[in-house]
């Protein structure tokens, strides 16, 4: 049981961490600042108007990560992902990172993504938010991504 | 190692048994840390101009206005060769663009070339969070909300993309850091692209924001109530949590004199580097109103 | 500006006041340390401890240099490192004077031999420049005036007198002689 606790807990439940008194789970171990990458596991936040992203965003079980498409496994800005939403799988495209960026690019406060459907046409038809302006440079199935966007920053 | 310098050495003879021609060549591209110490360690690295700086006093607040010129104060990073070098470039940037005085609080827009944009040009507009870096390489961070998003930019303050640093409003804050806007509430730190410039007028003091900020409730990306903040308002968590900041406490640090004195550049130097950035920005002022 | 050269990287001396007492022990150890030299002026103790507490008495003895006793960070540093109250008094009236127009260290710092048998200790003495105690390595006596002093250094200037007439009598001898040989030789 506690270890199922302590599972929870560092997966990011702080559900279990409040109920709980604080001696027996908090100062076991201790956390550092959270990396932001988006690797497997990682919940991302929908920016298309898309029906599935908004209601996967009001149920409260918000789009996880579950593959990315490129060698190292963490993704980057304009990578493609595969992601569990509504108990089916879908692409995706990252549009905005946590975690640290280069100079001049900017660093969202959430991961955000756009689906896309298999046949590279994305499922919504307006991006909400501000995309990178580095995101433009990229060509092929990307280009469609780049033609919903509102605000490029 | 010296396995390797012979099999070197070798193939040095082989070129000159060939070519008849002796051509004394480097094997590496880098030199060796005792090359460049000993360079160091010369006269040449030692303040040549020292008589000259010495006879300009700098205003008391020049080490605040341009903080990237003071060097990076850990022993193993001076290099007083390359500082003078950087010290140069940075004037030379400062020849074509007007780098504004401001600090963490600040709101500022900044105008960076694009390639891709259809103006070639994109203009970004946030509050100043954060200042850091030394000579070439310092850095500041703009944050700003844009469509309930937020998002922030960190520029090289001295990167050639940037065509125009603007500050629409010199203000302080009550901390030397805002990273804390990442868990207030948005309004704090959303600033519309079109914000009007408050006019300042040039020599008065600068204005401190004593605003407090609200923060969202728990979780956050740092334990603030340890962290020494003057701008944030009670944050509203049980007692435990105070309790355990207060044992993790270090309040010798306040008076630890030497740590202070091994993390900064002493008095002395700063008013000697700042003398003669002092007499920089005076020439630079005078050719400008030519 | 700190005038000796000190260490980049603190001691962090993590036993200072018995094992574990960490940072917080370390500095409590420091204020002694800076408290009893500001107090006696000359302090004996281990080295890596009087060395750690050298750059702490330099500092608070040049911010009182700089800033005064009007100034209240300073006062408030004062307070803290001082101990003793009434040393407060001895600071600003008594050493800033002293070292008003000082060009090198406020401190100065000895080996001593390590103490056998002991722990093994390198021992080390710091002390204020210009205290009234006697020197540590005591200073020559004057003993140019001395009478047998006085008397060989005038049997020496004799000597010497003498010596230079008999080379001047001989070298006139000498010159005679090559210049006779000249002269020979060059009539044939």
């Amino acid at each position: 049981m506690a270890a199922y606790l302590m599972r929870r807990s560092i997966l990011g439940s702080h559900q279990c961490l409040r109920t709980l008194s604080h001696q027996e789970i908090v100062s076991k171990f201790s956390t550092t600042k959270c990396l932001g990458e988006i690797q497997k596991m990682t919940r991302l936040h929908v920016v298309d108007n898309s029906g599935t992203g908004r209601i996967a965003e009001f149920t409260g079980r918000p789009p996880r990560c579950i593959h990315v498409y490129n060698k190292t496994g963490v993704g980057r800005l304009g990578d493609k992902i595969l992601v569990a939403i509504r108990g089916k799988k879908k692409k995706a495209f990252i549009v905005g990172c946590k975690q640290k960026q280069n100079f001049m690019v900017p660093r969202f406060d959430s991961n955000n993504i756009v689906l896309i459907e298999d046949t590279g046409m994305p499922t919504g038809t307006r991006i909400k938010v501000p995309i990178p302006s580095s995101l433009r440079g990229n060509s092929g199935e990307f280009t469609k991504i780049l033609s919903i966007a509102t605000k490029f920053l | 190692m010296a396995a390797l310098g012979n099999r070197v050495a070798a193939l040095g003879r082989i070129r000159l048994l060939r070519s008849s021609v002796f051509i004394q060549c480097r094997y590496s591209n880098t030199l060796p840390e005792a090359t460049v110490e000993k360079h160091r360690k010369s006269k040449l690295a030692q303040d040549p101009e020292e008589s000259e700086t010495e006879s300009l006093v700098a205003p008391r607040d020049y080490k605040y206005v341009y903080p990237e010129f003071l060097p990076d104060p850990k022993p193993q990073y001076r290099d007083r060769i390359r500082e003078k070098l950087e010290h140069e470039d940075m004037f030379r940037r400062r020849t074509v663009l007007k780098i504004p005085e401001f600090y963490v609080g600040s709101i500022l827009a900044v105008l960076v070339s694009d390639p891709y944009a259809p103006g070639k040009k994109n203009r970004f507009v946030g509050i100043c969070i954060n200042r850091s870096g030394h000579g070439l390489r310092s850095q500041f961070t703009l944050r700003n909300v844009v469509d309930g998003q937020g998002m922030e930019i960190t520029y090289e303050l001295y990167n050639p993309t940037i065509q125009g640093i603007e500050v629409l409003k010199l203000e302080k804050r009550l901390d030397p850091h805002l990273f804390y806007l990442r868990d207030a509430l948005p309004e704090y730190s959303t600033i519309p692209f079109d914000f009007e410039p408050v006019p300042h007028p040039p020599g008065a003091t600068i204005p401190v924001n004593p605003v407090k900020v609200k923060l969202r409730p728990r979780p956050w990306h740092e334990r603030w109530e340890r962290q020494d903040l003057q701008g944030l308002q009670d944050l509203e968590l049980p007692e435990r949590f105070y309790e355990r900041a207060r044992e993790v406490a270090k309040p010798w640090e306040k008076y630890d004199l030497m740590k202070q004195y091994r993390e900064s550049i002493n008095d002395d130097d700063a008013a000697k580097i700042m003398g003669y950035v002092y007499k920089k920005i005076q020439e630079l002022e005078k050719t400008k109103e030519r | 500006m700190l005038r000796f050269r000190y260490r980049f990287r603190q001691r962090n001396l993590p036993s200072a006041e018995g094992t574990g007492s960490g940072p917080a022990g370390r500095i409590s150890k420091m204020r002694k340390l800076v408290t009893a030299l500001i107090r006696h002026e000359r302090i004996e103790g281990k080295h890596p401890y009087l060395d750690e507490a050298r750059g702490y008495a330099e500092r608070l003895i040049d911010e009182a240099v700089r800033n005064g006793d009007q100034h209240k960070p300073t006062m408030e540093i004062a307070n803290y490192w001082l101990l003793e109250k009434d040393l407060l008094h001895k600071l600003f009236k008594v050493l800033v004077p002293r070292y008003e127009n000082a060009s090198t260290s406020y401190t100065k710092m000895w080996n001593l031999p390590t103490v056998y048998p002991g722990g093994g200790y390198h021992m080390a003495l710091l002390e204020l420049r210009n205290n009234p105690w006697p020197d540590v390595i005591p200073q020559q006596r004057e003993v140019k005036n001395n009478l047998i002093n006085v008397l060989i250094k005038a049997a020496k200037e004799d000597h010497e007198k003498n010596q230079q007439l008999t080379e001047h009598k001989q070298s006139e001898f000498t010159d005679q002689s090559t210049d006779t040989g000249t002269t020979t030789s060059q009539s044939p």
